[in-house]
């Protein structure tokens, strides 16, 4: 086939006044990107067509997130003229009365909503992801691990009403008091616990929140973990160590990249989730020491005051919590997909 | 000649019930390199994975018969397989480095049996390297990663992971067929200087291999042992009729 | 020996309490299901799927208009992100391979799929709400398959890639031109996977809240009014949850039932498919 490519290459090659000498060398590979370029054998308007289609449909993606961005940036010109940057970032105010608007309480609560789940879910994402790669017998493993899979594709809204009627009482009638009675009687770290526990409040956000990432962040680890060659891990077992010492030694740090990225990726989701903290987090403009008060983050501020904005000074604020919020996801995405690139290079050498 | 290791009717089961090995009784003589042959899936490696047990890391593999060791059989429940693999090392195919420093690879079995004094640590790593005949070359990049050093090195370099625990036995699983010809020619020299200290038993595709390196040579077919000798016999005058057709090259 | 029986106890400790975690993380995940399972099939009935909404505080009623909004966003969403989604993907795994370009799309595509669906409602609404002056159906549409896309784009591209290439080269050789060689035996090729993608997708979509709440807002009465406001489940479910009224947060159960099971049953189908075509060995 490559035979009959090159004499028609050659022929067309003429016309352009190139030597059959030239042309009749070139190997597959330039052939084929001859090819790509749409400049096959048969070369006709259809095929162009069909070129310019997907070439256009591609670029949408590059279009979306430079005209989210743009578009944001417009939209939130006048606040951003008015606050600027550090004191908007800065402010704790946030009155839609006076319209003074400042994002640091939205910014507070998401940080602390999302640094809470993180801590809470990634021990328990690396524990199933090592259940699942170096415990469960494999009878289980594939079970398990679809289940993880189907998890994470329920919608955060069902995680945010489940945590409203179901997880906000528990909070509030035992797990709140028994903390408060334990840990919030030791000094300082007391303050954590201080309050009436009334179960809409920073605590129970991100105990919602982390239990919607977990499946996500274990099944990310459990790839990861996936990628460790099972000979290196054979020459552990060769070498007299337990089954913990081949993980802790072998399995971790040689994944060590790829869940280091993962966990990155699981804070980019956690930071942008709306629904599941949306319900259980109250929507309180403050700046609190007690993980028993209510809060806001910037998702659960635009959710409820974005169709209520009645002054363009006050939308146009709320558009700039939203490009904060884009370009800090946006750049903690692209963190993690750089340590996932790196790990998928390494693997593929 | 003392015999270390002995198989005697040992048969092997793969998850699912492949009989992979019939039957098989062996012995395997202390310091001394005795070396597996036979055509792919003829169950050397597999017959090899059973000296230290590496098929009970997957669950459903069932062993039949004994492997005698220091008079014990390896093949029974109460061995403690930990135990038994700090005294068995194992080289694979592809050099196996573990994500640390080249110090901390060969410190790492040595680390595991609870030595944990710098100096002793120093001393016996340096042993080892020098054991596997690779000082010379890393004894000043000791901390810099494992995966720095090229494919030989790396092959030696686990080679003195093996040493440093000071194992009875080196299971060597076709150590070189991943290496180039300079390498694979140092890691066979080093086979002849280690047979001193440790008995060895190798897997290879290879035959001139070996018959360059190994004292006594066992051929398996289909999961049987069709024939154990002197290694200058097995490939001058073997007894067996396949034998004579697989050393000569007629197949495989 | 005291030192191996040490290391042993160590290791069956951490590796119990990882299985602990385990267990612990799964009991969670069963919990809320079976909650919605137990609270969703407890709450449902025929007049879910046939009536519309009663005034608010008044027993009964359906959410017949969210059933129908839902169906008519999603589809929409469809109709403009599936096409827009494979043939970005063929082009990244076809005309651009191997070519920086594809490579910087493909990793911004990657990024897209997890930038926060409330972003992308808040941009939907600056492009297609406010210069109309009014909540639109188009607009939730518009949103949904904005988020869509990128999942189309990424699985499309490595679908299409684990095609053969020597299976366009037999193509070529009979004298087809590349345009016919894609869509005539390279999307067979990728078929399964691509619809896979697509499925995943919708799924994906399907639980989207966020970027419906200022785009096709919501809507109490029935409408199939693309052009303005319409109800779909995923805000109903907001609204009904944080309202104060016992039946609202029956049927909000109901509604979340029903979402979780067709998203259960998508994904289930998609993974299937691609067990089937993938993992034969």
């Amino acid at each position: 086939m490559i035979e009959q490519l090159r004499v028609k290459f050659a022929r067309r090659g003429q016309a352009f006044g190139l030597a059959p000498s030239f042309i009749l060398p070139l190997k597959g590979k330039i052939l084929k990107r001859a090819l790509q370029m749409g400049i096959g054998p048969k070369k006709n308007t259809a095929d162009i067509l069909f070129y310019g289609l997907t070439a256009l449909a591609s670029f949408t993606v590059l279009m979306i997130i430079l005209g989210v961005f743009f578009v944001l940036l417009k939209e939130s010109a006048l606040s951003i003229r008015e606050f600027g940057v550090i004191r908007f970032i800065s402010s704790t105010d946030w009155n839609p009365v006076t319209e003074s608007f400042g994002a640091a309480t939205n910014l507070f609560g998401t940080a602390v909503t999302t640094l809470l789940a993180m801590v809470m879910a990634i021990p328990v994402a690396l524990g199933i992801a090592i259940f699942i790669t170096e415990v469960a017998p494999s009878s289980l493993k594939g079970p398990v691990g679809a289940a993880i899979e189907l998890l994470a594709a329920i919608p955060s809204i069902i995680y945010g009403m489940w945590g409203l009627f179901t997880l906000a009482p528990i909070m509030a009638e035992y797990i709140e008091p028994a903390l408060q009675s334990t840990l919030g009687r030791v000094p300082l770290l007391g303050i954590l616990f201080h309050g009436t526990p009334m179960g809409i409040d920073i605590l129970t956000a991100s105990v919602v929140l982390s239990i919607m990432i977990i499946p996500f962040t274990a099944s990310i680890s459990r790839d990861a973990f996936n990628l460790t060659p099972s000979v290196v891990k054979e020459s552990a077992y060769a070498l007299g160590a337990t089954r913990w010492e081949v993980v802790k030694n072998v399995v971790v740090p040689y994944s060590k990249i790829g869940i280091f990225g993962g966990a990155v990726l699981s804070l980019g989701r956690a930071l942008g989730e709306t629904m599941a903290v949306a319900f259980v987090l109250g929507n309180n403009h403050q700046i609190t020491s007690s993980l028993f008060d209510a809060a806001a983050t910037i998702t659960v501020t635009l959710a409820n005051e974005f169709t209520e904005a009645d002054t363009n000074l006050y939308l146009s604020s709320l558009f700039y919590l939203a490009l904060l919020l884009f370009v800090l996801s946006f750049l903690t995405l692209a963190v993690a997909k750089f340590f996932m690139l790196r790990t998928e290079r390494r693997h593929s050498r | 000649m003392k015999i270390e290791m002995e198989t005697r009717g040992l048969n092997f089961y793969y998850v699912g019930g492949v009989h992979a090995l019939k039957d098989v009784t062996l012995p395997i003589y202390k310091n001394s390199v005795t070396a597996l042959i036979g055509p792919s899936g003829c169950g050397k490696t597999t017959l090899l994975r059973c000296f230290n047990r590496m098929h009970d890391l997957y669950p459903g593999n069932r062993y039949e018969g004994e492997i005698i060791f220091e008079g014990t059989n390896i093949l029974s429940n109460d061995i403690d397989l930990i135990e038994l693999r700090s005294r068995i090392g194992m080289v694979f195919q592809k050099p196996t480095p573990f994500p640390m420093s080249i110090f901390d690879n060969v410190a790492y079995g040595l680390r595991l049996n609870g030595v944990k004094k710098k100096p002793d640590l120093a001393e016996r790593v340096e042993l080892a390297l020098r054991q596997a005949a690779l000082w010379q070359e890393v004894k000043d990049k000791l901390l810099e990663s494992a995966y720095a050093l090229s494919g030989g090195q790396q092959q030696r370099l686990v080679i003195a992971r093996a040493l440093a625990v000071e194992p009875d036995v080196i299971l060597f699983d076709e150590p070189t067929s991943a290496l180039d010809p300079i390498s694979t020619a140092k890691i066979e020299e080093l086979l002849e200087q280690l047979k001193k200290s440790v008995t060895i038993i190798i897997v290879t595709h290879n035959l001139q291999q070996a018959a360059r390196v190994s004292d006594r040579t066992g051929f398996l077919m289909l999961g049987e042992l069709i024939e154990f000798d002197a290694t200058e016999a097995m490939f001058t005058a073997p007894n067996v009729k396949l034998t004579v057709d697989y050393v000569t090259g007629r197949f495989g | 020996m005291t030192r191996a029986r040490m290391r042993k106890l160590e290791s069956v400790g951490a590796l119990a309490l990882c299985s602990l975690a385990a267990f612990a993380g799964l009991f969670w995940l069963v919990f809320i299901l079976g909650d919605v399972l137990v609270h969703g099939i407890k709450a449902l009935h025929l007049h879910l799927f046939f009536k519309d909404p009663v005034p608010p505080g008044m027993q009964g009623g359906g959410l017949r208009n969210a059933f129908v909004g839902q169906l008519l966003i999603t589809f929409a969403a469809t109709i403009i992100g599936v096409p827009m989604g494979i043939l970005g993907g063929t082009f990244l795994a076809e005309y651009a391979r191997g070519k920086w370009m594809a490579r910087i799309i493909s990793v911004l595509s990657d990024i897209m799929v997890s930038v926060p669906s409330i972003v992308i409602g808040t941009f939907i609404y600056a492009l297609m709400v406010r210069p109309f002056g009014h909540f639109n159906g188009w607009a939730g549409a518009v949103a949904l398959a904005i988020i869509m896309v990128p999942v189309v784009v990424r699985t499309t591209e490595s679908m299409l890639t684990l095609v053969p290439w020597t299976l366009r080269e037999a193509a070529f050789a009979l004298g087809a031109p590349y345009y016919k060689v894609i869509t005539q035996v390279v999307y067979r090729g990728a078929a399964a996977g691509i619809l896979t993608g697509v499925l995943l997708s919708i799924a994906r979509v399907a639980g989207e809240t966020a970027p419906l709440l200022f785009t096709s807002f919501n809507n109490n009465f029935f409408s199939t009014d693309m052009n303005g406001p319409i109800a779909s489940l995923t805000v109903t479910i907001f609204q009904y949850a944080m309202g104060p009224y016992e039946d609202w947060h029956r049927q909000a159960w109901a509604a979340s039932f029903i979402i979780a099971l067709f998203i259960l049953v998508i994904t289930i189908i998609g993974r299937t498919i691609v067990k089937m075509r993938y993992d034969k060995g």
